[in-house]
């Protein structure tokens, strides 16, 4: 039998009706926080799309990022993203497969060009050409480009891929880069987070797929559905910061009853994710709730912050032997200032007392 | 973010770097000056220097009956602004952690919505100094750049502060960088103008009712 | 069946605050705000629990007050689905089941009936297709439309 045209109908052939687009539209629209409307025109979209063709690539990378959209499946309602979407190449999923996986990348490359997507987790090395990380003889660099080029768009998962990561972080030996740094023709989408909620990867295709377009970004291309919000904004311990009750320590009183952990160093008022709404595993937890701040892991550097522990209201390196300086020298100055000063007192002092004595002879 | 690390990094080093150099050089400068000396002979029961000093940069607090009428707006909301800025500089929980990351040394902090509502009062009472300055002919005539900058770099940190806590015209990280900033500014301007006085003022009360007391005058 | 097995994400050790916050009398009032909206022009409203601040407390607390009604359904596509209409008419609870089954989705919906009980136009003349194909068949009476289709399929 020929492939079934749209989603609807391939869902439709195993059997499955329309009310699975409405069940997962009502799902996407939770975790996106759209209007209620909204859900109805996801599945109108998703009922009339065509299974999305997705390359994945991997780089430099731990693949955590894999592992954690893999987890947000078991054969249920999650699952079916991976319905709407075709997988037609994952480099680690597929590595045992060899040359045959590379060959299903070029066919997918050529059969959909320019309309698959591009995910990539990972960041890519430029120094030295890019010999420090290469897939099959090909350098990352070489495979990022070949493949972007006849994408429609590319998403860069964890923060790896969106802003370099941990490969990035000082004294980035490989020159570590993120894929906006190199990615310049195409939209780039990030996804952000080490590694990124699964909610977050699997929304942000389904959007695409439904609506046909990117969805709102933020300035760092953060789709603002999942990275609008600080952690600290949507934290149910933020009445205790406003209270002005918090964790001294990991094992004090404080932290036994759950108190806002900003003094121990939780990141989450400069943290833009959605972990403290859609949390962890299937809803049970995140760091926060298990007793540990927020690293701040979809931001830009988080790795290179001055400490996890440290709080986020300390100083980010203040030079100690600047200052010291600096009031070594303001008090030589004042030291000098004063010298000065004196010196002009004392010639005044003196000329005074001189016109004192002649207007006293004067007057004798 | 970058904003973030700029601000809380190299700007701030070199702010309090300006704010030791000048203001150190402003203090020594003056408090190793020749004393200058006082040719009336001392009246009987004149204080020591230190107990008169004391009188009176107590007796200052207040002002003389003689102008409490006209100057009485200008004295209590000047003790509105003092008293809530150094509640919101030194009792808020971040800048509690911020003083301990830089000194080691910490205190108790208030909740921060106590501050946030302190915080507010004080940026109203601010406005309202500012107002009284351009509005009062005597005030306006005697002012100078230097007291409409001081003003400003006191009244930025707290408006950004403000709006860094209630998320008010942008982005957290942003309002951050932007409130240490203004910190960084007025640290700045603190020693070469009339920001000094937080110093100078005790300076020259002391020294005024030294003089005086020693000839019998009241202060 | 839904108000004996709640289904919560609540770990022994975590400090969620498991108290009611005031959040449960908001919300209820909100509801009765939709609902006269409803009952005036018709508008359906879809509340999204997962977006609310609520603590345990405050969910097992609406769920108790809004109490049960004569409908109930269970879905069985892509996972579960309860769904059933509070004591208060017109006002239905939906709660979609993902994985493990932990709560995916879930929402008040202000409505006559929730659109996902109803059939699809488009499922109903797949429907039609598969019926008319079962009854041609030489053996209509023997296996389901489902094995059929799905034999058909591959």
């Amino acid at each position: 039998m020929n492939e079934p045209a749209t989603l609807g109908e391939a869902l439709s052939r195993r059997g499955i009706s329309r009310r699975a687009f409405l069940k997962y539209s009502a799902y996407l629209a939770s975790v996106m926080a759209l209007p209620a409307s909204a859900s109805q025109a996801i599945a109108q979209g998703l009922a009339k799309a065509r299974r999305q063709s997705v390359i994945w690539l991997s780089f430099q990378e731990c693949t955590g990022c894999t592992e954690s959209i893999t987890r947000s499946s078991s054969p249920t309602l999650e699952d079916l993203i991976f319905d709407l979407i075709s997988l037609d190449y994952h480099h680690t999923l597929m590595s045992v497969s060899g040359d045959a996986a590379e060959h299903a990348r070029e066919a997918a490359m050529k059969e959909n060009k320019g309309k698959y997507i591009v995910v990539v987790d990972g960041s890519v090395p430029l120094k030295d050409d890019g010999i420090y990380s290469t897939i099959a003889g090909i350098t990352n660099l070489q495979m990022l480009k070949d493949t972007v080029k006849d994408a429609a768009a590319v998403v860069a998962v964890g923060s790896c891929a969106a802003f370099g990561g941990i490969p990035h972080a000082r004294p980035n030996p490989t020159g570590a880069a993120s894929i906006t740094d190199i990615v310049k023709d195409k939209p780039v989408i990030n996804i952000p987070g080490c590694p990124p909620i699964p909610e977050a990867m699997t929304g942000t295709l389904a959007y695409i797929l439904s609506f046909g377009k990117l969805p709102e970004l933020d300035h760092l291309a953060r789709p603002k559905a999942f990275f609008g919000e600080t952690i600290h904004d949507r934290c149910y311990r933020r009445p205790f910061y406003d209270k002005g009750l918090f964790a001294e320590s990991f094992d004090d009183e404080g932290a036994r009853k759950g108190y806002c952990l900003y003094k121990v160093g939780c990141k989450g008022p400069i943290a833009y994710n959605a972990c403290a709404t859609l949390k962890w595993n299937h809803g049970t937890s995140f760091p926060i709730q298990s007793g540990h701040g927020c690293l701040g892991c979809s931001e830009p550097h988080f790795w290179d912050q001055g400490g996890f522990y440290k709080p986020l209201a300390a100083h980010a390196g203040v030079s100690a032997p600047l200052i010291g300086a600096a009031a070594v020298a303001g008090a030589a100055a004042g030291g000098a200032a004063a010298w000065i000063a004196r010196r002009h007192q004392q010639r005044y002092l003196a000329e005074t007392e001189a016109i004192d004595r002649s207007v006293g002879k004067d007057k004798g | 973010m970058e904003l973030l690390q700029f601000s809380r990094g190299p700007a701030l080093t070199f702010a309090i770097a300006v704010f030791l150099l000048g203001t150190l050089w402003r203090l020594i400068g003056i408090l190793m000056l020749e004393r200058r000396r006082v040719d009336a002979e001392a009246r009987p029961g004149t204080p020591t220097p230190l107990a008169a000093a004391a009188s009176g940069v107590l007796a200052k607090m207040w002002p003389h009956k003689t102008f409490l009428k006209s100057s009485l707006f200008s004295v209590l909301n000047g003790y509105v602004f003092h008293i809530g800025l150094a509640i919101s500089v030194l009792l808020f929980a971040p800048h509690v952690l911020f003083v301990k990351s830089l000194l080691g040394i910490s205190w108790p902090a208030l909740p921060s919505n106590v501050v946030l509502a302190v915080a507010v009062i004080t940026a109203g009472s601010l406005l309202a100094s500012l107002v009284h300055r351009l509005t009062n002919p005597v005030q306006r005539l005697i002012s100078r750049i230097d007291d409409y900058v001081s003003w400003a770099v006191t009244f930025l940190p707290v408006l950004t502060g403000i709006a860094a806590v209630a998320h008010i015209g942008g982005r957290y990280e942003t309002l951050l960088a932007v409130h240490i900033l203004t910190v960084c500014a007025f640290l700045i301007w603190f020693p070469f103008g009339k920001l000094m006085h937080a110093f100078l003022f005790v300076l020259s009360r002391g020294t005024t009712a030294i003089r005086f007391k020693q000839r019998g005058a009241e202060v | 069946m839904t108000q004996q097995t709640r289904h919560t994400h609540t770990v022994p050790g975590c400090a969620e605050p498991d108290g009611p916050t005031g959040m449960m009398h908001a919300l209820l009032r909100e509801i009765a705000d939709a609902l006269e909206r409803f009952v005036a022009t018709g508008e359906v409203t879809a509340i999204d629990m997962r977006g609310l601040p609520l603590s345990d407390a405050d969910r097992v607390g609406i769920e108790q007050q809004l109490g049960q009604g004569e409908v109930s359904a269970l879905l069985t596509v892509a996972g579960q689905s309860e769904i059933w209409e509070t004591a208060i008419s017109g006002v239905w609870w939906v709660r979609h089941l993902g994985a493990s089954g932990g709560v995916a989705a879930e929402e008040i919906v202000i409505t006559r009936l929730p659109e996902i009980l109803a059939t699809h136009p488009d499922d109903a003349r797949d429907g039609l297709v598969r019926l008319r194909a079962m009854l041609a068949a030489p053996s209509a009476d023997t296996t389901s439309p489902h094995i059929a289709t799905t034999e058909d399929a591959a």
